[in-house]
């Protein structure tokens, strides 16, 4: 790998430690470890902390951890004339969000999650209003724990982040992940559950105007497990979309 | 009301150097602070799990998170009893918009270049040996800025000091024969810190020496000046950048230096 001079340089190999033991690990047997089957982890919202950007959210559930900030819309650069304003979405881990070191380079991960967002908030979005404008979106995940998580708290932290900014949008766009472990359906999966199951799904919808923005789904599921995963996340986006609504009210009132 | 708040974000806007030199011939700044006050900073370590040591900084709304990550590696030829420690800082989008997605703009190169310099004091390279010429611990420090309002460098200087005072080693063994490193899951221990360094910078508007500056005063600056202070009120480093000059009474680099100690003083019991 060429030397990067643009950055402070370690050794050219460097591995992460070996230990002496696995860590604890559960099977498909047991039940799940803190939480029952259908409980998503309690979340942590808050808008406007990033005092620079036209909007801004901080998302925290459990371990997960994500900022989102939102400039824009401005002039699109660059690009030939649209009639309407383009949604941009970059996402980037920090190094040291994930179990192994992620090296600063971009990788595909970043850009299929920056897709995945993309394509839950794309529709929510009033772009017929902004002709020759870009919104960007800018998404960093400080902490990881499970990448069908990261996606549904991205989706909801951008969204939260665009309403701050004053966007126009047709509704809040919430999301929920769920899993399919053995025969069972677990609702937002940690790293560790999604590793164990079969299949994962990811859906976005705008709770207010019962409407689906993205459905997600990657592993193996039988249709009818698929169709439960979908009904289960609606529900919790309902129930998410309380919590962003009042998340932002809150922040409105200061 | 409203419409006279919108005039003055506008006419900061529009003539930034004309906004600020109003302020200071009132003896005020833009943010309500006298020219001598800094930022209140809190410090929070220890909250990403994925990190072998972590903190997260806040200087006025300035935020900072950083976090260690402990690897093995072979030690260079030419050092066979020193480990890595690689300290950089990265300006994402995100925190501003003054910044592009991409490659580390001039100014992250520059803070990471300083921070590196800084830090190097802080640790003994030899304590990072598992066994010498075979396995040595890399420690990647990097901190991401979230939320840039100035005095990046200091915020980040307190960010990664923190973490490395956070961060613990899993105990490691090097086995001769096998040449494999294997670490044990229940031992550990933190990592030995020399010194604690923090760093004050100021910055010289108009022959007015102002501490702690902002996102919005940094660009109007002529000169910026950073001290650097450990535990024993020594001096660390001291980086002046721009033309020197005289604000009234005393030397600015020795009102610099004095200011700096006292608020390290202050500071001390904050910074964990």
């Amino acid at each position: 790998m060429a030397l990067d001079r643009r950055r402070i340089n370690g050794p050219e190999e460097s591995f992460p430690p070996v230990f002496d033991s696995d860590a604890l690990q559960w099977k498909l047997e047991d039940a799940r470890k803190d939480r029952s089957p259908d409980d998503i982890r309690p979340i942590f919202l808050q808008p406007g902390l990033i005092s620079q950007a036209n909007g801004s959210a901080y998302i925290e559930t459990a371990k997960t951890k994500i900022a989102c900030a939102v400039y824009g819309p401005r002039q699109s650069k660059n690009t030939t004339y649209s009639e309407m304003g383009r949604l941009n979405v970059e996402v980037k881990f920090t190094p040291f969000s994930c179990v192994r070191r992620r090296a600063p380079m971009r990788d595909a991960e970043d850009r299929s999650i920056a897709v995945a967002i993309h394509q839950a908030l794309v529709s929510s979005v009033r772009l017929e209003l902004l002709p020759k404008s870009t919104i960007d979106i800018f998404v960093t995940i400080i902490e990881s724990d499970g990448l069908d998580g990261c996606v549904a708290s991205g989706s909801v932290a951008a969204s939260t982040a665009l309403a701050d900014a004053g966007i126009e949008l047709l509704g809040l766009v919430t999301s929920c992940a769920a899993s399919v472990v053995g025969k069972k359906l677990w609702l937002d999966p940690t790293e560790e559950e999604a590793r164990l199951s079969k299949g994962t799904l990811v859906l976005s919808c705008m709770p207010a105007l019962k409407k689906i923005t993205s459905v997600w789904q990657t592993g193996e599921m039988k249709v009818a497990e698929a169709l439960g995963c979908m009904d289960a996340c609606q529900e919790k986006c309902t129930e998410i979309h309380s919590v962003v609504a009042q998340a932002l009210l809150e922040s409105a009132k200061i | 009301m409203a419409d006279s708040a919108l005039k003055a974000s506008i006419f900061q806007r529009l003539h930034p150097r004309a906004y600020l030199e109003r302020f200071v011939a009132e003896s005020v700044r833009p943010d309500g602070r006298p020219f001598d006050a800094w930022r209140d900073v809190s410090v929070n370590v220890g909250s990403i799990s994925t990190a072998n040591g972590s903190a997260l900084v806040r200087l006025g709304e300035t935020t900072i998170v950083c976090g260690v990550k402990a690897e093995i590696a072979e030690p260079e030829l030419d050092a066979p009893e020193e480990g890595f420690l690689v300290p950089n800082i990265d300006l994402p989008a995100l925190c501003s918009p003054k910044f592009k997605p991409g490659p580390p703009s001039d100014e992250a190169q520059v803070l990471s270049d300083r921070l590196n310099e800084v830090l190097s004091s802080t640790i003994s390279l030899s304590s990072l040996v598992i066994h010498p010429s075979k396995a040595v611990w890399v420690l990647y420090v990097d901190a991401t800025c979230i939320n840039y309002d100035g005095n990046v460098f200091d915020a980040a200087l307190i960010a990664m000091v923190a973490a490395l005072r956070n961060t613990t080693l899993p105990k490691a063994t090097y086995n001769v024969e096998s040449g494999l490193t294997t670490c044990s899951r229940t031992a550990s221990s933190p990592l030995k810190m020399l010194k604690t360094p923090v760093s004050f910078s100021f910055g010289v508007f108009d022959a007015t020496l102002l501490a702690d500056t902002t996102a919005f005063e940094e660009p109007l600056l002529d000169t910026t000046i950073s001290v650097v202070v450990d535990e024993n009120g020594d001096l660390v480093s001291v980086v002046q950048l721009g033309p020197g000059v005289d604000t009234g009474a005393a030397d600015t680099l020795s009102t610099c230096i004095s200011s700096a100690k006292t608020r390290r003083v202050v500071l001390g019991g904050q910074i964990p």
